[in-house]
């Protein structure tokens, strides 16, 4: 979120973090611009559905190497600590994103979410006390509230 | 009087019991989402929109629900901006100038009653604004074929980087690429898959509320992950809320200025609730003078922002319902809900389904006094919600979201998805490259193209139809100009924010 008001303190030169983007982007951008051109209709447009992509890419890639050029400023990048937090975090969404359906809602629910506050700094008891409660309480306002069904745990019907 | 009459027959709507219901929870909702830190408008709307759907709501209850989750959160920002320092968003930050000082001399009571009042008067402001205006920008609006739209396009996103004072280039990135992410999927013209990769997930395009989820709550919480350790807070006494509601009284002639500020600044295309607050705040210190004792404790220097945000929410609501262009990120995100259900806003959505614009508009102003009523007696309940530790918060937040958007269409694809927009959107924070436009560009891409192509298609292939009509060069002037205040309003804020 861009505020008018930006806490300056944590802000630091982008020079590294604002290339890498304007890189990223760059690329992002040509490679939108040739793959427009396999996008062809059958029939006579003004405008095939190619155009309006390929009008996009052109100024974002021109802009980007604008960001290559004048890099601006950056919020303070995290730490090592932070990045394996974060990492983790990701990873144990991705594996309950993957595991939820085969391994029904409450059991991979309950793993999961013990091991987010884990992540998010609380010790073990608390974590698992308050990680039930929460997988209790959302599996009762999806399925009884909301009457949408969460997937069951295999050979049962809950 | 057509107004009035719309008007009744919105209030039967707002006033069914359902409806009613709805308008309640979305109030108390949205006060607590506002109240925790770090979690605003944006965010908590973006939460609530898989939720809405699971609801099975229709369109004029779902639209209820979120927009009165909406002024909740406008209501409840100003909580932990007086009580823990931390403003839950970003209008709410000029509050915590003189709202924490207060609370630190033990007003913080009085400071809650004031800025209730403040938010009231300013979101009632804002809501009558609304019922008159909106109209008239139909009537106008009503003329506008393709090219003028494209122009109107154009305005929301030169305005959105202009005005809220970020580097311009950055902004005009994020929109660029939310376009050219808004151009994933199927064309709806040709019926030709673009940037599908052969994945059928994306036939039907990026799916918004996948993607605002992701960008907005995800991020969040990475964000939150940076810095785990809870900072010690003191424990203050609030004191009762009934001496502020005396102190608006004296503080009136500055609700009533901030309030006619922020509805201006809420109803510029791009600009929103934090310029009106910012606004709001700087033209009552400027106006009081010497006299006043702003940043140490002035009731004034919480009713004028407070008024200010408040009325700029709602301004905000005018460009999105008659033109169908959002002036803010959680216009946006209120955008989003309504595409989705196929509705789109517009002069023809106040000819179609009148009710519907005037039920929301009735269910604003009960809404509103909802949130009073609750905010004066219930404001030291609210203020213990600041107390659940983080830990809980924000993976409570985190499973929301996911079972939440899974509910939608029981994908995995979608929840990886979300995660791929939440590590995009916690890079772009970082990056200092602003969100609210990529979600812009995605929502509206569509809208963009089409009436670009049918513009070309009437003209034959003819690219100056874009420029013809008085209508879309005024459109482009007004752009024009708008970006130059920005890049003069950047100034300023920088200059003001250099001594500091």
């Amino acid at each position: 979120m861009s505020e008018p008001l930006r806490d300056d303190a944590g802000r630091v030169p982008g020079v590294i973090g604002d290339r890498i983007a304007g890189a990223l982007l760059l690329v992002l951008a040509l490679g939108a611009w040739w793959l427009s051109h396999d996008l062809e209709s059958g029939f006579m447009q003004p405008i095939g559905p190619g155009e309006y992509p390929r009008l996009i890419s052109l100024p974002l890639a021109a802009l980007s190497l604008l960001l290559i050029l004048r890099p601006g400023f950056n919020q303070r990048w995290p730490g090592r600590a932070a990045l394996l937090r974060q990492a983790l975090t990701l990873l144990v969404l991705a594996s309950y994103a993957g595991l939820v359906k085969p391994l029904g809602f409450l059991p991979a629910s309950l793993v999961a979410v013990t091991l987010l506050i884990r992540l998010f700094g609380a010790p073990w008891k608390p974590a698992l006390a308050s990680g039930s409660g929460l997988t209790l309480a959302l599996y009762a306002l999806f399925e009884f509230v909301l009457g949408m069904p969460l997937p069951d745990m295999p050979g049962l019907d809950w | 009087m057509d107004i009035l009459a719309f008007l009744a027959q919105g209030f039967a709507v707002a006033l069914e019991p359902q409806n009613l219901f709805l308008a309640l929870i979305g109030c108390v909702i949205g006060t607590l989402i506002g109240a925790l830190p770090g979690l605003g408008p944006v965010n908590g709307v973006a939460l609530m929109i898989p939720l809405s759907f699971n609801f099975g709501l229709p369109a004029t209850g779902a639209l209820i629900l979120l927009v009165s989750v909406y002024y909740g959160c406008m209501y409840g920002g100003r909580i932990s901006s007086i009580v823990l320092n931390i403003p839950g968003d970003e209008p709410a930050m000029m509050t915590t100038l003189d709202g924490y000082p207060m609370a630190l001399q033990g007003r913080g009571g009085e400071a809650l009653g004031v800025s209730a009042v403040a938010s009231f008067v300013g979101a009632a402001v804002a809501t009558l604004g609304l019922a008159l205006f909106a109209p008239l920008l139909v009537d106008f609006a009503i003329r506008f074929g393709p090219a003028e739209y494209f122009a109107l396009f154009v305005l929301a996103f030169a305005t959105i980087g202009g005005v809220t004072g970020g580097s311009l280039v950055k902004s005009f990135i994020a929109a660029f690429l939310g376009l050219l992410l808004g151009s994933v999927g199927i064309d709806a013209v040709s019926g030709v898959p673009r940037y599908t990769f052969g994945l059928y997930e994306l036939y039907d395009g990026i799916d918004f509320i996948v993607a605002l989820v992701g960008l907005f709550a995800i991020s969040e919480c990475l964000i939150f992950l940076e810095d785990i350790r809870g900072t010690s807070r003191p424990t203050l006494t609030m004191g009762s809320a009934l001496p502020g509601v005396r102190a608006a009284g004296r503080c009136a002639p500055t609700i009533a200025r901030g309030s006619l500020i922020g509805f201006v600044a809420g109803v510029l295309p791009g600009a929103g609730a934090a310029l009106g607050s910012f606004l709001a705040y700087m033209l009552e210190k400027r106006w009081v003078g010497r006299s006043g004792r702003f940043g140490e404790g002035d009731p004034r220097g919480v009713a004028a922002p407070e008024a200010g945000n408040n009325a700029a929410a709602g301004g905000a609501l005018i460009p999105m319902l008659s033109l169908g262009i959002p002036g803010s990120g959680t216009t946006a995100i209120l955008l989003a809900l309504l595409l989705s259900m196929n509705i789109t806003p517009g002069p023809l959505l106040f000819e179609q389904q009148p009710e519907m614009v005037w039920g929301l508009v009735a269910a604003l102003v009960i809404g509103n006094v909802v949130l009073l009523v609750l905010n004066v007696p219930l404001v030291s309940l609210f203020a213990k919600v600041l107390q659940a530790p983080g830990w809980f918060l924000m993976p409570m937040v985190v499973m929301v979201a996911f079972v939440g958007v899974y509910s939608l269409n029981n994908s995995a694809f979608d929840l990886y998805m979300m995660l791929g927009f939440g590590v995009l959107g916690y890079a772009l924070r970082k990056l200092e490259i602003p969100t609210v436009p990529v979600v812009l560009g995605l929502l509206l891409g569509g809208q963009m193209e089409f009436n670009l192509r049918r513009a070309m298609s009437i003209s034959g292939g003819e690219w100056s139809i874009l420029w013809n009509s008085g209508i879309s060069v005024g459109i482009y002037l007004f752009a024009v100009t708008l970006i130059v205040a920005g890049l003069v309003y950047a100034w300023l804020v920088k200059a003001r924010l250099r001594p500091a």
